[in-house]
């Protein structure tokens, strides 16, 4: 604080005016004040994240390296919890299980999201309806979409009644260890490719004509076109599917637990199902909270690697 | 009060009177309710149960009576998915919400004692003069899960056993009679399933035997009966899982044959769609299944024409041994929260006592579920004129407990998966068993460890 005992004119900066009021020490300088205003107003959403996101993650953390069946005081027993995951093959199959859910749905719901957007922006009569049909798959509840599969997928369901007289045996969707992860990614595909395919359309239709028309007059064809034009401008749009996608199924659980209740056996036992039963069944909540931890860091890695994946690819087209 | 030069009230003096005589009348009326209201200290309790069609709404119907018999009481009643409650005490426990009395299914009271989370009930508050006289008016197998050193900390209610449900008419058209040709071991349950099979290529039409392989509370129940029946146990005595024992092979081997060896079986089918697990049996799209006590009012909702002509017809298990079947029973508890205050275990007590004193109206509402409660019901005219009751009553009296044990949950999904591998993948019995008892085996030695 700057004390004025005279009462020459004030000089600062080579410039002559009234000199500054003194402040006293709970006034502030303007530029002050609107930085507090501003972390008033981000005051309350950071309280909201700290409270019901970043807490509870901290939490989850800590609890993994305890013992806590919910009812007595937890314990810390180091990094038991860990230990007993990677001796417990029913984590190693579900995690397995995991990835191929992951992976599948993701590869599946983009290029399909991705080609019907594609499909969608020909401009063929009755495109926007057919749009408008594909994404109510989106407005449906969870739970009857479900349901619904689960006749659907019946042994003795519509779909096999549409595959037998095209020459198809008899298929156990749901109840076969080799169809029902399958069956489960064609459900979950059929439910957000839609969604995509609305991003990948809105991306589309604000990538610039110019291109097209100059590769046009050069000659280039259809696929040429695509290659080389519409997909490197589609990059970073394909960059937040991929990822948003993959964080979706990381985190699927209505699905196999309502359709196969992870079964038959173990084949659709994904980590989130097994978090749930760890926790709530076994009542042991340090060892979910481990898989909890396991299936956050596998999240974590798999961003990393497609930001720098993605950013490469971007480079190389640029 | 200051009065104005005139000696009359200023307007203030005026508001100011009535501001203190209200807030006096506000103080006062509270005081004088509970002056002259009643004699007892209210008390609110949260009471929770799980969902049935019949015993839900007769639990609902003596709460509500209990509180108009007893206004100082006041419940709140809430009730939960069969499979759900028990995850939502145990939520409740870890949150301090869980209800200060609910119904527990019986396989849950070892791990509800084995923490300490139940208070003991006071038998005579109950009617009963001692710990002896209260275990001696219960079937003996259901008590033992619901005391502990001395003490009573269940409250019997319910408790069925399983039965081997027929479909008489069926049994007409391929020749059998059901009161003659009803299936006593497994052999003969396979071939008379074989019989009743009817089928379209490689589709049932009618599947001759069905077990439920929906839930795994439901395969525990199936499998139970026939792991015993074989000699198998599910524990040794120092706590290792047996499952994968010579007589767990033979219990395995027995499950699937009814499918794999004689074909009357499509357990593909079993797990995809029913709601309810006996719904095929039901719409006579299979001649015969293991299941509780079927209610009437159940069958006569799916089925009009079964019900109205009885050819429904419940008999014992098979067994191993000829005619010597028996199948799981399980049952319920009143139980009370150790947490509760002391004013409301009493009123729980009261609640319970209330609760199960007229059996023969629990009867008349939620038959043919029967009662652990030896004496009070089962000879009474109104129990006595439902359809095979006997039958039911032998179930109940000659079933085999599920195993109590601290890793109920983990054996099983263990069985459950164990289950659907052999049936449905037709995975080598002994690997599977052998994979399953080493899952059993974990969770034993982490609670432990625990």
């Amino acid at each position: 604080m700057v004390e004025l005992t005279s009462s020459e004119p004030y000089q600062h900066g080579g410039l002559t005016g009234p000199p500054p009021v003194a402040r006293r020490f709970w006034q502030i300088h303007h530029r002050q004040r609107i930085r507090l205003w501003g972390i008033a107003f981000v005051l309350p959403t950071l309280m909201f994240f700290a409270v019901f996101k970043y807490g509870p993650m901290m939490w989850a953390i800590e609890l993994s390296f305890n013992s806590y069946d919910m009812v007595s005081t937890p314990y810390f027993v180091g990094l038991d919890n860990y230990r007993s995951l990677a001796a417990d093959p029913i984590f190693r199959e579900t995690l397995i299980n995991t990835f191929v859910y992951i992976a599948g749905s993701t590869i599946l719901t983009t290029v399909i999201g991705l080609s019907l957007a594609l499909a969608i922006n020909t401009g063929i009569p009755g495109a926007r309806h057919c749009m408008t049909a594909m994404f109510l798959t989106n407005l449906m509840p969870i739970i009857a979409v479900c349901l619904v599969w689960r006749f659907l997928l019946h042994p003795y369901g519509l779909v096999n009644q549409i595959l037998q007289p095209l020459g198809f045996g008899r298929i156990d969707w749901l109840t076969s260890s080799s169809t029902a992860m399958p069956a489960i990614i064609m459900v979950t595909v059929w439910r957000f490719a839609p969604y995509f395919m609305v991003i990948f359309l809105a991306a589309l239709l604000a990538l610039p004509e110019d291109y097209y028309e100059a590769a046009e007059l050069d000659g280039a064809g259809a696929i040429r076109r695509f290659i080389h034009i519409t997909l490197p401008l589609l990059m970073p749009t394909i960059f937040f599917v991929v990822v948003v996608s993959a964080l979706l199924c990381a985190r699927i659980f209505l699905m196999p637990y309502l359709i196969t209740g992870g079964g038959p056996g173990n084949a659709t036992r994904v980590l989130s199902m097994l978090i749930y039963e760890t926790g709530f069944s076994y009542l042991k909540m340090g060892q979910a909270a481990a898989i909890s931890v396991v299936l956050f860091t596998i999240m974590m890695v798999f961003t990393a690697l497609q930001i720098r994946l993605f950013a490469r690819s971007e480079q190389v087209y640029m | 009060m200051k009065k104005s030069a005139l000696g009359i009230p200023s307007r203030r003096d005026v508001v100011r009177s009535i501001g203190v005589a209200g807030l006096g009348a506000a103080v006062s009326v509270p005081i004088a309710r509970r002056a002259f209201a009643q004699t007892k200290k209210p008390v609110d309790i949260s009471f929770w149960t799980f969902d049935n069609p019949q015993q839900r709404p007769w639990v609902h119907k003596r709460v509500k009576m209990f509180m108009v018999q007893n206004p100082h009481v006041k419940i709140d009643f809430q009730w939960f998915a069969f499979g759900d409650l028990g995850k939502k005490i145990s939520v409740g426990f870890a949150t301090g919400t869980a209800p200060d009395g609910f119904v527990s299914q019986d396989w849950f009271m070892p791990v509800w004692l084995d923490k300490g989370l139940l208070a003991p009930l006071d038998v005579k508050q109950l009617g009963y003069d001692n710990f002896t006289a209260f275990t001696g008016d219960f079937a003996k197998a259901f008590v033992d899960g619901a005391t502990k050193d001395g003490k009573v900390y269940g409250y019997p209610m319910w408790f069925y056993g399983y039965c081997n449900y027929l479909n008489a008419k069926q049994f007409k058209e391929v020749g059998l009679n059901v009161e003659k040709d009803w299936p006593q071991n497994w052999d003969q349950l396979g071939e008379v399933a074989k019989r009743m099979t009817v089928k379209d290529g490689d589709k049932f039409v009618r599947q001759g035997f069905k077990f439920a392989m929906h839930s795994s509370q439901w395969t525990m129940i199936q499998y139970n009966p026939i792991l015993l029946q074989s000699g198998g146990k599910w524990f040794d005595d120092s706590g290792k899982c047996t499952i994968n024992n010579e007589a767990g092979i033979k219990a395995m081997t027995i499950r699937a044959s009814i499918a794999q060896k004689y074909g009357a079986e499509d357990p593909a089918d079993s797990i995809a769609t029913n709601p309810i697990p006996g719904m095929d049996f039901l719409k006579e799209r299979a001649s015969m299944f293991f299941c509780h006590p079927l209610p009437t009012s159940l069958v006569k909702a799916e089925n009009p024409a079964m019900e109205a002509e009885n050819y429904f017809r419940p008999v014992q298990y098979p067994g191993v041994q000829t005619g010597k079947g028996f199948s799981t029973t399980y049952g319920f508890n009143l139980v009370i929260n150790g947490k509760a205050s002391a004013e409301k275990q009493e009123a729980l007590h009261d609640l319970y006592k209330f609760m199960m004193s007229d059996l023969v109206d629990a009867w008349k509402d939620a038959a043919p579920f029967t009662f652990a409660k030896k004496t009070g019901w089962a000879d009474n005219p109104e129990v006595q004129k439902f359809p095979y009751v006997n039958e039911i009553i032998r179930a109940k009296d000659e079933g085999v407990f599920l195993p109590r044990s601290l890793v109920f949950n983990e054996l099983a999904d263990s069985m459950h998966r164990a289950v659907q591998k052999v049936m449905l993948s037709k995975a080598d019995i002994k690997k599977t068993l052998d994979e399953a008892a080493a899952e059993v085996d974990r969770a034993t030695a982490a609670y432990k460890k625990a």
